[in-house]
Protein backbone atom coordinates (compact mmCIF):
# COMPACT_ATOMS: atom_id res chain seq x y z
CA UNK A 1 0.00 0.00 0.00
CA UNK A 2 1.16 3.34 -0.99
CA UNK A 3 -0.03 6.91 0.85
CA UNK A 4 0.07 10.26 0.04
CA UNK A 5 2.87 11.19 1.99
CA UNK A 6 4.98 8.81 0.22
CA UNK A 7 3.86 9.53 -2.94
CA UNK A 8 4.80 13.21 -2.38
CA UNK A 9 8.07 12.12 -0.86
CA UNK A 10 8.59 10.32 -4.57
CA UNK A 11 7.09 13.18 -6.49
CA UNK A 12 9.78 15.95 -4.28
CA UNK A 13 12.63 13.75 -5.18
CA UNK A 14 10.89 13.62 -9.23
CA UNK A 15 10.65 17.39 -9.34
CA UNK A 16 7.31 16.91 -9.86
CA UNK A 17 3.95 18.92 -8.23
CA UNK A 18 1.35 17.01 -7.77
CA UNK A 19 -2.15 18.46 -7.35
CA UNK A 20 -4.37 17.07 -4.41
CA UNK A 21 -6.51 15.73 -7.33
CA UNK A 22 -3.55 14.00 -8.75
CA UNK A 23 -2.66 13.12 -5.84
CA UNK A 24 -5.52 10.60 -5.15
CA UNK A 25 -5.67 9.36 -8.40
CA UNK A 26 -1.43 8.81 -8.11
CA UNK A 27 -2.33 7.15 -4.86
CA UNK A 28 -4.20 4.62 -6.34
CA UNK A 29 -2.49 4.11 -9.49
CA UNK A 30 0.73 3.44 -7.52
CA UNK A 31 -0.90 1.56 -4.93
CA UNK A 32 -1.75 -0.71 -7.78
CA UNK A 33 1.68 -0.63 -9.97
CA UNK A 34 4.03 -1.24 -6.74
CA UNK A 35 0.94 -4.43 -6.16
CA UNK A 36 1.56 -5.77 -9.33
CA UNK A 37 5.53 -4.84 -8.97
CA UNK A 38 5.59 -7.08 -5.65
CA UNK A 39 4.99 -10.41 -7.53
CA UNK A 40 8.99 -10.37 -8.11
CA UNK A 41 9.20 -10.82 -4.55
CA UNK A 42 8.17 -14.28 -4.30
CA UNK A 43 10.59 -15.70 -6.30
CA UNK A 44 14.35 -16.08 -5.44
CA UNK A 45 16.31 -15.18 -8.47
CA UNK A 46 19.69 -17.22 -9.43
CA UNK A 47 22.92 -15.25 -8.50
CA UNK A 48 23.53 -13.56 -11.77
CA UNK A 49 25.51 -11.28 -13.82
CA UNK A 50 23.09 -8.22 -13.87
CA UNK A 51 26.09 -5.77 -14.49
CA UNK A 52 26.12 -7.24 -18.50
CA UNK A 53 22.85 -8.07 -19.29
CA UNK A 54 23.32 -7.26 -23.10
CA UNK A 55 26.40 -8.93 -23.14
CA UNK A 56 28.51 -6.19 -24.18
CA UNK A 57 31.57 -4.79 -23.55
CA UNK A 58 31.86 -0.79 -23.60
CA UNK A 59 33.34 -0.13 -27.30
CA UNK A 60 36.25 2.60 -26.41
CA UNK A 61 37.66 4.92 -28.71
CA UNK A 62 40.73 7.71 -29.20
CA UNK A 63 39.46 10.85 -27.22
CA UNK A 64 40.68 13.12 -30.10
CA UNK A 65 39.54 16.49 -30.81
CA UNK A 66 36.51 17.11 -33.47
CA UNK A 67 34.81 20.73 -34.21
CA UNK A 68 31.73 20.31 -32.19
CA UNK A 69 28.39 21.89 -32.24
CA UNK A 70 27.80 25.61 -32.79
CA UNK A 71 26.80 27.49 -29.76
CA UNK A 72 24.62 29.79 -31.07
CA UNK A 73 22.64 26.88 -32.86
CA UNK A 74 22.18 25.40 -29.45
CA UNK A 75 21.14 27.91 -27.35
CA UNK A 76 18.33 28.57 -30.80
CA UNK A 77 16.76 25.59 -28.34
CA UNK A 78 16.65 27.38 -25.12
CA UNK A 79 13.63 29.30 -23.80
CA UNK A 80 15.68 32.55 -23.10
CA UNK A 81 19.06 33.33 -23.66
CA UNK A 82 21.63 36.25 -23.65
CA UNK A 83 25.42 36.74 -24.82
CA UNK A 84 25.70 32.93 -24.96
CA UNK A 85 24.25 31.83 -21.60
CA UNK A 86 21.28 30.68 -21.11
CA UNK A 87 18.49 32.58 -19.02
CA UNK A 88 16.66 32.31 -16.22
CA UNK A 89 14.67 34.65 -14.36
CA UNK A 90 16.57 36.29 -11.65
CA UNK A 91 14.75 35.50 -8.02
CA UNK A 92 15.73 36.20 -4.54
CA UNK B 1 6.24 -12.02 -52.16
CA UNK B 2 8.10 -8.87 -53.63
CA UNK B 3 8.11 -6.17 -51.34
CA UNK B 4 7.42 -2.96 -52.33
CA UNK B 5 10.46 -1.41 -51.62
CA UNK B 6 12.58 -3.35 -55.30
CA UNK B 7 9.38 -2.94 -56.94
CA UNK B 8 9.36 0.66 -56.90
CA UNK B 9 13.25 0.82 -57.35
CA UNK B 10 12.74 -0.84 -60.22
CA UNK B 11 10.01 1.37 -61.71
CA UNK B 12 12.22 4.34 -60.99
CA UNK B 13 14.91 2.67 -62.64
CA UNK B 14 13.35 1.85 -65.62
CA UNK B 15 11.89 5.50 -65.66
CA UNK B 16 8.32 3.76 -65.14
CA UNK B 17 7.78 7.11 -63.07
CA UNK B 18 9.98 9.80 -61.58
CA UNK B 19 11.11 9.77 -58.07
CA UNK B 20 9.71 13.45 -58.06
CA UNK B 21 5.98 12.45 -59.28
CA UNK B 22 5.90 9.47 -57.15
CA UNK B 23 6.99 11.33 -53.80
CA UNK B 24 3.56 14.18 -55.29
CA UNK B 25 1.45 11.27 -55.00
CA UNK B 26 2.46 10.33 -51.82
CA UNK B 27 2.29 13.64 -50.74
CA UNK B 28 -1.31 14.65 -52.35
CA UNK B 29 -2.70 10.37 -49.93
CA UNK B 30 -0.87 12.75 -47.18
CA UNK B 31 -3.56 15.42 -47.96
CA UNK B 32 -6.72 13.29 -48.67
CA UNK B 33 -5.96 10.73 -45.88
CA UNK B 34 -4.35 11.69 -43.19
CA UNK B 35 -6.90 13.58 -42.16
CA UNK B 36 -8.57 10.12 -40.75
CA UNK B 37 -5.24 8.59 -39.50
CA UNK B 38 -3.64 11.23 -37.72
CA UNK B 39 -0.26 9.44 -38.42
CA UNK B 40 1.52 12.44 -39.43
CA UNK B 41 2.80 15.03 -36.90
CA UNK B 42 4.85 17.01 -38.71
CA UNK B 43 4.90 16.92 -42.54
CA UNK B 44 8.39 17.56 -44.39
CA UNK B 45 7.54 18.20 -48.23
CA UNK B 46 10.28 20.62 -49.05
CA UNK B 47 13.12 17.94 -47.59
CA UNK B 48 10.72 15.14 -49.30
CA UNK B 49 10.87 16.51 -52.94
CA UNK B 50 14.45 17.85 -52.44
CA UNK B 51 15.86 14.21 -52.31
CA UNK B 52 13.39 13.08 -54.84
CA UNK B 53 15.07 15.85 -57.42
CA UNK B 54 18.08 14.52 -55.93
CA UNK B 55 17.39 10.82 -57.19
CA UNK B 56 16.17 12.08 -60.43
CA UNK B 57 19.01 13.79 -61.46
CA UNK B 58 20.87 10.61 -60.98
CA UNK B 59 18.53 8.36 -62.66
CA UNK B 60 18.84 10.97 -65.31
CA UNK B 61 22.72 10.36 -64.94
CA UNK B 62 22.39 6.72 -65.59
CA UNK B 63 23.86 5.94 -62.39
CA UNK B 64 22.49 2.55 -60.15
CA UNK B 65 20.46 3.46 -57.45
CA UNK B 66 21.15 2.49 -53.68
CA UNK B 67 18.53 -0.60 -52.31
CA UNK B 68 16.61 2.69 -50.16
CA UNK B 69 16.98 5.35 -53.11
CA UNK B 70 14.31 7.71 -53.81
CA UNK B 71 11.90 5.11 -51.42
CA UNK B 72 9.05 7.27 -49.61
CA UNK B 73 9.10 6.79 -46.12
CA UNK B 74 8.86 8.31 -41.95
CA UNK B 75 10.39 8.55 -38.69
CA UNK B 76 8.82 8.39 -35.53
CA UNK B 77 8.72 11.37 -33.58
CA UNK B 78 11.81 10.29 -31.20
CA UNK B 79 14.11 10.23 -34.17
CA UNK B 80 16.18 13.14 -34.30
CA UNK B 81 16.46 15.23 -37.83
CA UNK B 82 18.46 18.04 -37.71
CA UNK B 83 16.61 21.56 -38.66
CA UNK B 84 13.48 19.44 -38.11
CA UNK B 85 11.11 19.73 -35.31
CA UNK B 86 11.15 16.52 -33.03
CA UNK B 87 8.83 16.55 -30.22
CA UNK B 88 8.37 12.84 -28.82
CA UNK B 89 4.62 13.64 -28.90
CA UNK B 90 5.13 15.45 -25.97
CA UNK B 91 4.16 19.25 -24.49
CA UNK B 92 7.60 19.64 -23.24
CA UNK B 93 9.59 19.53 -26.32
CA UNK B 94 7.18 21.07 -28.99
CA UNK B 95 9.24 23.70 -30.88
CA UNK B 96 12.66 21.79 -30.23
CA UNK B 97 14.75 21.55 -33.65
CA UNK B 98 17.52 19.03 -32.89
CA UNK B 99 21.00 20.64 -34.30
CA UNK B 100 22.20 16.80 -35.13
CA UNK B 101 20.77 13.81 -37.16
CA UNK B 102 19.99 10.58 -35.14
CA UNK B 103 22.61 7.99 -37.06
CA UNK B 104 19.78 5.75 -38.92
CA UNK B 105 18.85 9.22 -40.58
CA UNK B 106 22.56 9.96 -41.26
CA UNK B 107 22.61 6.47 -43.06
CA UNK B 108 19.18 6.81 -45.00
CA UNK B 109 19.93 10.48 -46.15
CA UNK B 110 23.15 9.15 -48.07
CA UNK B 111 20.42 7.05 -49.46
CA UNK B 112 18.37 9.66 -50.52
CA UNK B 113 15.83 8.65 -48.29
CA UNK B 114 12.40 10.63 -49.24
CA UNK B 115 11.17 11.82 -45.87
CA UNK B 116 7.06 12.40 -46.35
CA UNK B 117 7.28 13.28 -42.68
CA UNK B 118 7.71 12.63 -38.51
CA UNK B 119 5.16 10.21 -37.04
CA UNK B 120 2.73 10.03 -34.36
CA UNK B 121 3.56 8.20 -30.68
CA UNK B 122 2.40 8.09 -27.32
CA UNK B 123 4.01 10.38 -25.25
CA UNK B 124 8.10 9.51 -25.09
CA UNK B 125 7.02 6.30 -26.30
CA UNK B 126 4.88 5.49 -23.21
CA UNK B 127 1.72 3.40 -23.93
CA UNK B 128 0.21 0.99 -25.94
CA UNK B 129 -2.35 3.05 -28.00
CA UNK B 130 -0.43 6.08 -29.19
CA UNK B 131 -3.14 8.04 -27.13
CA UNK B 132 -0.81 9.62 -24.76
CA UNK B 133 0.29 11.74 -27.62
CA UNK B 134 -0.14 15.11 -27.43
CA UNK B 135 -1.10 15.23 -30.62
CA UNK B 136 -4.23 12.52 -30.07
CA UNK B 137 -4.15 9.16 -31.14
CA UNK B 138 -3.10 7.45 -34.59
CA UNK B 139 -5.77 5.64 -36.55
CA UNK B 140 -6.14 1.86 -36.97
CA UNK B 141 -6.31 1.90 -40.99
CA UNK B 142 -8.31 -1.16 -41.22
CA UNK B 143 -10.82 0.14 -38.80
CA UNK B 144 -10.98 4.13 -37.88
CA UNK B 145 -12.50 3.44 -34.74
CA UNK B 146 -10.03 1.11 -33.16
CA UNK B 147 -5.72 2.21 -31.97
CA UNK B 148 -3.11 1.98 -34.74
CA UNK B 149 -1.53 0.46 -31.63
CA UNK B 150 1.79 1.89 -29.97
CA UNK B 151 4.05 3.52 -28.80
CA UNK B 152 5.10 3.72 -32.34
CA UNK B 153 1.37 4.14 -33.95
CA UNK B 154 1.75 6.47 -36.60
CA UNK B 155 4.58 4.52 -38.34
CA UNK B 156 2.23 1.85 -38.37
CA UNK B 157 -0.81 3.95 -39.34
CA UNK B 158 0.94 5.71 -42.32
CA UNK B 159 2.61 2.37 -43.29
CA UNK B 160 -0.66 0.44 -43.14
CA UNK B 161 -2.86 3.18 -44.53
CA UNK B 162 -0.45 3.41 -47.42
CA UNK B 163 0.99 7.13 -46.73
CA UNK B 164 4.31 5.78 -46.47
CA UNK B 165 6.60 2.45 -47.93
CA UNK B 166 8.54 2.01 -45.15
CA UNK B 167 9.04 3.88 -41.34
CA UNK B 168 11.47 3.64 -38.66
CA UNK B 169 10.11 3.12 -35.15
CA UNK B 170 11.82 2.25 -31.50
CA UNK B 171 11.11 -0.51 -29.44
CA UNK B 172 11.73 -1.02 -25.98
CA UNK B 173 8.94 -3.31 -24.44
CA UNK B 174 7.18 -3.62 -28.01
CA UNK B 175 6.35 -0.47 -29.39
CA UNK B 176 7.35 -1.59 -33.45
CA UNK B 177 5.95 -5.46 -32.79
CA UNK B 178 2.50 -4.41 -31.20
CA UNK B 179 1.49 -1.80 -33.68
CA UNK B 180 2.80 -3.73 -36.68
CA UNK B 181 0.60 -6.59 -35.21
CA UNK B 182 -2.69 -4.22 -34.54
CA UNK B 183 -2.08 -2.71 -38.33
CA UNK B 184 -1.57 -6.13 -40.46
CA UNK B 185 2.14 -5.02 -40.93
CA UNK B 186 5.56 -6.60 -40.46
CA UNK B 187 8.12 -5.10 -37.41
CA UNK B 188 11.47 -5.95 -36.78
CA UNK B 189 13.17 -5.29 -33.53
CA UNK B 190 16.77 -6.09 -33.70
CA UNK B 191 19.35 -7.34 -31.45
CA UNK B 192 20.05 -4.97 -28.76
CA UNK B 193 23.26 -3.15 -30.45
CA UNK B 194 22.72 -4.12 -33.73
CA UNK B 195 21.37 -0.55 -35.07
CA UNK B 196 22.74 2.34 -33.30
CA UNK B 197 20.74 4.69 -30.90
CA UNK B 198 22.54 8.15 -31.19
CA UNK B 199 20.16 10.38 -31.91
CA UNK B 200 17.01 8.26 -30.46
CA UNK B 201 15.66 10.56 -27.58
CA UNK B 202 16.15 8.01 -25.06
CA UNK B 203 13.04 6.03 -22.76
CA UNK B 204 15.03 3.28 -21.44
CA UNK B 205 18.60 3.07 -22.66
CA UNK B 206 19.18 -0.70 -21.83
CA UNK B 207 16.06 -2.13 -23.75
CA UNK B 208 15.45 0.62 -26.69
CA UNK B 209 16.09 -0.07 -30.25
CA UNK B 210 15.17 0.88 -33.74
CA UNK B 211 13.87 -0.65 -36.25
CA UNK B 212 11.61 -0.46 -39.23
CA UNK B 213 7.91 -1.26 -40.03
CA UNK B 214 7.27 -2.72 -43.60
CA UNK B 215 4.28 -4.47 -45.47
CA UNK B 216 6.52 -6.97 -46.13
CA UNK B 217 9.41 -9.05 -45.03
CA UNK B 218 11.26 -8.48 -47.92
CA UNK B 219 11.22 -4.70 -47.23
CA UNK B 220 11.77 -5.07 -43.57
CA UNK B 221 14.97 -6.78 -44.75
CA UNK B 222 16.55 -4.41 -46.80
CA UNK B 223 16.07 -1.73 -44.32
CA UNK B 224 17.57 -3.61 -41.60
CA UNK B 225 20.15 -4.55 -43.57
CA UNK B 226 20.83 -0.83 -44.70
CA UNK B 227 20.27 0.59 -41.55
CA UNK B 228 22.34 -1.74 -38.81
CA UNK B 229 26.30 -0.44 -39.15
CA UNK B 230 28.65 0.26 -36.53
CA UNK B 231 28.73 3.25 -34.61
CA UNK B 232 31.26 4.68 -32.55
CA UNK B 233 28.91 7.20 -31.44
CA UNK B 234 26.80 4.53 -29.63
CA UNK B 235 29.05 3.16 -26.62
CA UNK B 236 26.59 -0.10 -27.29
CA UNK B 237 26.80 -0.51 -30.71
CA UNK B 238 27.90 -3.70 -32.25
CA UNK B 239 26.74 -3.36 -36.14
CA UNK B 240 25.23 -6.32 -37.82
CA UNK B 241 27.31 -9.30 -37.48
CA UNK B 242 27.21 -11.72 -40.62
CA UNK B 243 25.43 -11.40 -43.94
CA UNK B 244 23.03 -9.25 -45.38
CA UNK B 245 19.64 -10.68 -44.09
CA UNK B 246 17.89 -9.85 -47.64
CA UNK B 247 20.49 -12.78 -49.28
CA UNK B 248 19.10 -15.83 -46.72
CA UNK B 249 15.35 -15.18 -47.08
CA UNK B 250 14.93 -17.62 -50.21
CA UNK B 251 16.35 -20.62 -48.09
CA UNK B 252 13.86 -23.29 -47.32
CA UNK B 253 13.40 -23.79 -43.57
CA UNK B 254 13.21 -28.05 -43.73
CA UNK B 255 14.50 -28.57 -40.49
CA UNK B 256 14.67 -25.56 -38.95
CA UNK B 257 13.75 -25.79 -35.34
CA UNK B 258 10.19 -23.84 -33.70
CA UNK B 259 10.02 -23.70 -30.26
CA UNK B 260 6.73 -23.20 -28.43
CA UNK B 261 7.06 -21.79 -24.83
CA UNK B 262 3.91 -22.83 -23.05
CA UNK B 263 3.70 -19.71 -21.47
CA UNK B 264 3.42 -17.50 -24.15
CA UNK B 265 0.29 -18.83 -24.90
CA UNK B 266 -1.52 -18.08 -21.33
CA UNK B 267 -4.02 -15.90 -21.41
CA UNK B 268 -4.45 -14.96 -25.14
CA UNK B 269 -8.12 -14.35 -26.46
CA UNK B 270 -9.28 -17.43 -28.48
CA UNK B 271 -9.33 -16.01 -32.07
CA UNK B 272 -5.83 -15.00 -31.26
CA UNK B 273 -4.60 -18.27 -30.45
CA UNK B 274 -6.27 -19.93 -33.15
CA UNK B 275 -4.88 -17.92 -35.57
CA UNK B 276 -0.99 -18.57 -34.09
CA UNK B 277 -2.11 -22.36 -33.80
CA UNK B 278 -2.81 -22.32 -37.74
CA UNK B 279 0.49 -21.00 -38.21
CA UNK B 280 2.51 -23.28 -36.24
CA UNK B 281 0.74 -25.82 -38.94
CA UNK B 282 1.54 -24.15 -41.81
CA UNK B 283 5.37 -24.46 -40.46
CA UNK B 284 5.23 -27.74 -40.19
CA UNK B 285 3.96 -28.05 -43.64
CA UNK B 286 6.49 -26.47 -44.84
CA UNK B 287 9.15 -28.95 -43.45
CA UNK B 288 9.81 -27.04 -39.64
CA UNK B 289 10.16 -28.98 -36.81
CA UNK B 290 7.81 -27.92 -33.33
CA UNK B 291 9.32 -28.06 -30.18
CA UNK B 292 7.37 -27.36 -27.43
CA UNK B 293 8.88 -26.48 -23.77
CA UNK B 294 7.69 -24.52 -20.65
CA UNK B 295 9.96 -21.31 -19.42
CA UNK B 296 8.52 -21.06 -16.54
CA UNK B 297 10.14 -17.16 -15.71
CA UNK B 298 8.34 -16.21 -18.49
CA UNK B 299 5.66 -15.00 -16.07
CA UNK B 300 8.34 -12.17 -13.88
CA UNK B 301 8.99 -10.55 -17.46
CA UNK B 302 6.34 -7.97 -17.02
CA UNK B 303 7.03 -6.53 -13.49
CA UNK B 304 10.86 -6.93 -14.24
CA UNK B 305 10.12 -5.07 -17.50
CA UNK B 306 8.25 -2.10 -15.91
CA UNK B 307 10.64 -1.47 -12.79
CA UNK B 308 13.43 -1.35 -14.68
CA UNK B 309 12.12 0.45 -18.05
CA UNK B 310 10.42 3.50 -15.93
CA UNK B 311 13.68 3.91 -13.38
CA UNK B 312 16.00 4.12 -16.67
CA UNK B 313 13.28 6.34 -17.70
CA UNK B 314 13.05 8.75 -14.70
CA UNK B 315 16.78 9.08 -14.83
CA UNK B 316 16.82 9.71 -18.87
CA UNK B 317 13.94 12.34 -18.44
CA UNK B 318 16.10 14.00 -15.46
CA UNK B 319 17.54 16.43 -18.30
CA UNK B 320 14.03 17.92 -19.09
CA UNK B 321 14.16 21.49 -17.12
CA UNK B 322 12.95 24.23 -19.24
CA UNK B 323 16.36 25.58 -19.09
CA UNK B 324 17.81 24.23 -22.29
CA UNK B 325 15.60 23.12 -24.51
CA UNK B 326 11.63 22.64 -25.02
CA UNK B 327 8.79 24.15 -22.69
CA UNK B 328 9.71 26.39 -19.44
CA UNK B 329 6.56 27.15 -17.32
CA UNK B 330 5.83 30.98 -17.28
CA UNK B 331 5.43 31.80 -13.82
CA UNK B 332 7.46 30.27 -10.22
CA UNK B 333 9.17 32.30 -7.72
CA UNK B 334 12.79 30.33 -7.69
CA UNK B 335 14.55 27.59 -9.82
CA UNK B 336 13.16 24.82 -8.26
CA UNK B 337 9.47 25.05 -8.43
CA UNK B 338 10.49 26.17 -12.21
CA UNK B 339 11.84 22.86 -12.94
CA UNK B 340 8.75 21.17 -10.69
CA UNK B 341 6.53 23.65 -12.88
CA UNK B 342 7.78 23.14 -16.27
CA UNK B 343 7.97 19.16 -15.54
CA UNK B 344 4.27 18.92 -14.25
CA UNK B 345 2.71 20.80 -17.34
CA UNK B 346 4.95 19.81 -19.75
CA UNK B 347 4.88 15.52 -19.05
CA UNK B 348 1.37 13.89 -19.58
CA UNK B 349 -0.23 11.51 -16.86
CA UNK B 350 1.31 8.04 -17.64
CA UNK B 351 4.94 10.08 -18.19
CA UNK B 352 4.46 11.22 -15.02
CA UNK B 353 3.27 8.11 -13.58
CA UNK B 354 6.42 6.14 -14.89
CA UNK B 355 8.39 8.98 -14.00
CA UNK B 356 6.72 8.23 -10.22
CA UNK B 357 7.38 4.56 -10.21
CA UNK B 358 10.99 4.72 -11.23
CA UNK B 359 11.99 7.43 -8.61
CA UNK B 360 10.06 5.01 -6.23
CA UNK B 361 11.82 1.23 -6.94
CA UNK B 362 15.45 2.88 -6.83
CA UNK B 363 14.38 5.50 -4.00
CA UNK B 364 16.21 4.55 -0.49
CA UNK B 365 14.39 2.00 1.17
CA UNK B 366 12.87 0.14 -2.03
CA UNK B 367 16.11 -0.27 -4.54
CA UNK B 368 17.20 -3.66 -2.66
CA UNK B 369 13.38 -5.26 -3.37
CA UNK B 370 12.66 -3.93 -6.64
CA UNK B 371 15.26 -2.52 -8.39
CA UNK B 372 18.01 -4.62 -7.39
CA UNK B 373 15.57 -7.86 -7.34
CA UNK B 374 14.48 -7.03 -10.84
CA UNK B 375 17.77 -7.11 -12.53
CA UNK B 376 18.76 -9.99 -10.97
CA UNK B 377 15.20 -11.76 -12.22
CA UNK B 378 16.92 -9.91 -15.77
CA UNK B 379 20.08 -12.43 -15.58
CA UNK B 380 17.46 -15.34 -15.21
CA UNK B 381 15.26 -14.64 -18.05
CA UNK B 382 18.48 -14.34 -19.92
CA UNK B 383 19.43 -17.45 -19.18
CA UNK B 384 16.19 -18.81 -19.77
CA UNK B 385 16.26 -17.58 -23.05
CA UNK B 386 19.60 -19.16 -23.52
CA UNK B 387 18.56 -22.53 -22.55
CA UNK B 388 15.48 -22.34 -24.85
CA UNK B 389 17.78 -21.60 -27.65
CA UNK B 390 19.81 -24.95 -27.26
CA UNK B 391 16.27 -27.07 -28.09
CA UNK B 392 15.20 -24.56 -30.94
CA UNK B 393 16.53 -22.03 -33.70
CA UNK B 394 13.55 -19.75 -33.33
CA UNK B 395 10.53 -19.30 -30.44
CA UNK B 396 6.96 -18.57 -32.17
CA UNK B 397 4.37 -16.50 -30.00
CA UNK B 398 1.42 -14.55 -30.17
CA UNK B 399 2.41 -10.88 -30.57
CA UNK B 400 -0.15 -9.21 -28.53
CA UNK B 401 -2.97 -11.60 -26.39
CA UNK B 402 -5.49 -9.52 -28.60
CA UNK B 403 -6.30 -7.19 -31.88
CA UNK B 404 -6.74 -3.08 -31.67
CA UNK B 405 -8.15 -1.97 -29.17
CA UNK B 406 -11.30 0.36 -29.78
CA UNK B 407 -10.16 4.16 -28.86
CA UNK B 408 -10.20 5.49 -25.41
CA UNK B 409 -10.01 1.75 -23.91
CA UNK B 410 -6.54 1.69 -22.28
CA UNK B 411 -7.68 5.03 -20.04
CA UNK B 412 -9.07 3.00 -17.00
CA UNK B 413 -6.24 1.28 -15.18
CA UNK B 414 -2.53 1.10 -15.81
CA UNK B 415 -2.15 -2.29 -14.72
CA UNK B 416 -4.96 -3.70 -17.18
CA UNK B 417 -3.28 -1.89 -20.02
CA UNK B 418 0.17 -2.95 -19.43
CA UNK B 419 -0.95 -6.65 -19.23
CA UNK B 420 -0.96 -6.18 -23.18
CA UNK B 421 2.25 -5.96 -23.45
CA UNK B 422 3.33 -9.50 -21.73
CA UNK B 423 3.84 -11.13 -25.06
CA UNK B 424 6.56 -8.17 -26.42
CA UNK B 425 8.43 -7.23 -22.95
CA UNK B 426 10.20 -10.50 -22.72
CA UNK B 427 12.72 -9.96 -25.89
CA UNK B 428 13.88 -6.52 -24.90
CA UNK B 429 14.38 -7.80 -21.23
CA UNK B 430 17.07 -10.75 -22.99
CA UNK B 431 18.32 -8.45 -25.83
CA UNK B 432 16.76 -10.82 -28.61
CA UNK B 433 15.29 -9.43 -31.90
CA UNK B 434 12.07 -10.57 -32.97
CA UNK B 435 9.96 -9.54 -36.13
CA UNK B 436 5.81 -9.68 -35.95
CA UNK B 437 4.23 -11.12 -38.58
CA UNK B 438 0.20 -10.85 -39.90
CA UNK B 439 -1.41 -14.30 -39.40
CA UNK B 440 -4.54 -13.62 -39.68
CA UNK B 441 -7.75 -11.42 -38.62
CA UNK B 442 -10.46 -11.41 -36.34
CA UNK B 443 -14.07 -11.42 -36.47
CA UNK B 444 -14.27 -7.79 -37.44
CA UNK B 445 -11.31 -7.67 -39.44
CA UNK B 446 -8.89 -6.26 -37.54
CA UNK B 447 -5.08 -8.08 -38.23
CA UNK B 448 -3.40 -10.89 -35.59
CA UNK B 449 -0.07 -10.98 -35.41
CA UNK B 450 2.40 -13.45 -34.23
CA UNK B 451 6.75 -12.44 -33.15
CA UNK B 452 9.54 -15.17 -34.54
CA UNK B 453 12.00 -14.88 -31.55
CA UNK B 454 15.61 -15.09 -32.57
CA UNK B 455 18.78 -15.75 -30.55
CA UNK B 456 20.73 -12.77 -30.71
CA UNK B 457 22.15 -11.55 -33.94
CA UNK B 458 20.44 -14.10 -35.93
CA UNK B 459 17.50 -11.34 -37.26
CA UNK B 460 18.77 -13.14 -40.95
CA UNK B 461 17.16 -16.14 -39.47
CA UNK B 462 13.62 -14.91 -37.73
CA UNK B 463 13.43 -13.15 -41.20
CA UNK B 464 13.91 -16.17 -43.48
CA UNK B 465 10.88 -17.82 -41.30
CA UNK B 466 8.66 -15.01 -41.82
CA UNK B 467 8.94 -14.66 -45.60
CA UNK B 468 9.16 -18.39 -45.98
CA UNK B 469 5.48 -18.16 -44.03
CA UNK B 470 4.22 -15.36 -45.69
CA UNK B 471 5.18 -16.96 -49.48
CA UNK B 472 3.28 -19.86 -48.23
CA UNK B 473 0.06 -17.55 -47.09
CA UNK B 474 0.25 -14.72 -50.01
CA UNK B 475 -1.35 -11.44 -49.74
CA UNK B 476 -4.72 -12.19 -47.68
CA UNK B 477 -2.69 -12.17 -45.02
CA UNK B 478 -0.63 -9.50 -46.00
CA UNK B 479 -2.06 -6.47 -46.90
CA UNK B 480 -2.32 -2.82 -46.24
CA UNK B 481 -5.64 -0.77 -46.25
CA UNK B 482 -7.46 0.14 -49.18
CA UNK B 483 -6.24 3.77 -49.43
CA UNK B 484 -2.97 5.99 -49.58
CA UNK B 485 -0.90 5.00 -52.52
CA UNK B 486 -1.53 2.01 -54.79
CA UNK B 487 1.91 0.85 -55.91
Amino acid sequence: MVTHEEIRKIARLAKLSISDDELDRLTKDMSEIIGFADTINAVSPDASDFDNINNLSNAFREDTVVPSYDQEEILKNAPNQEDGYFLVKKRV
Amino acid sequence: MEGKIKKISRMLASKEISCTELTQQYLAAMERDDGKLNAYVNRTPDAALQAAKAVDQKIAAGEALLPLEGIPMTLKDNISTKGIETTCCSKILKGYVPIYDATVWEILQKQNAVLLGKTNMDEFAMGSSCETSCFGGAKNPHNLAHVAGGSSGGVASAVGGNLAVYGLGSDTGGSIRQPASFCGLVGLKPTYGAVSRYGLIAYASSFDQIGPITSTVEDAALVYDAISLYDERDSTSSGRKGAPTAQSLVNPIKGMKIGIAKEYFEGIRDDVRTAVEEAIRVYESLGAEIVHFDMPSLKYSLPVYYILACAEASSNLGRYDGIRYGYRTDHYADRDEMVCKTRSEGFGEEVKRRILLGTYVLSSGYYDAYYKKAQNLRGTLVHAFEDAFQKCDVLLAPTVPMTAFPQNFTAQDPVETYLTDICTVPVNIAGLPAVSIPCGSDAAGLPIGMQLIGNRFCEGTILNAAYQYETAVGEHVFRTADMGVSV
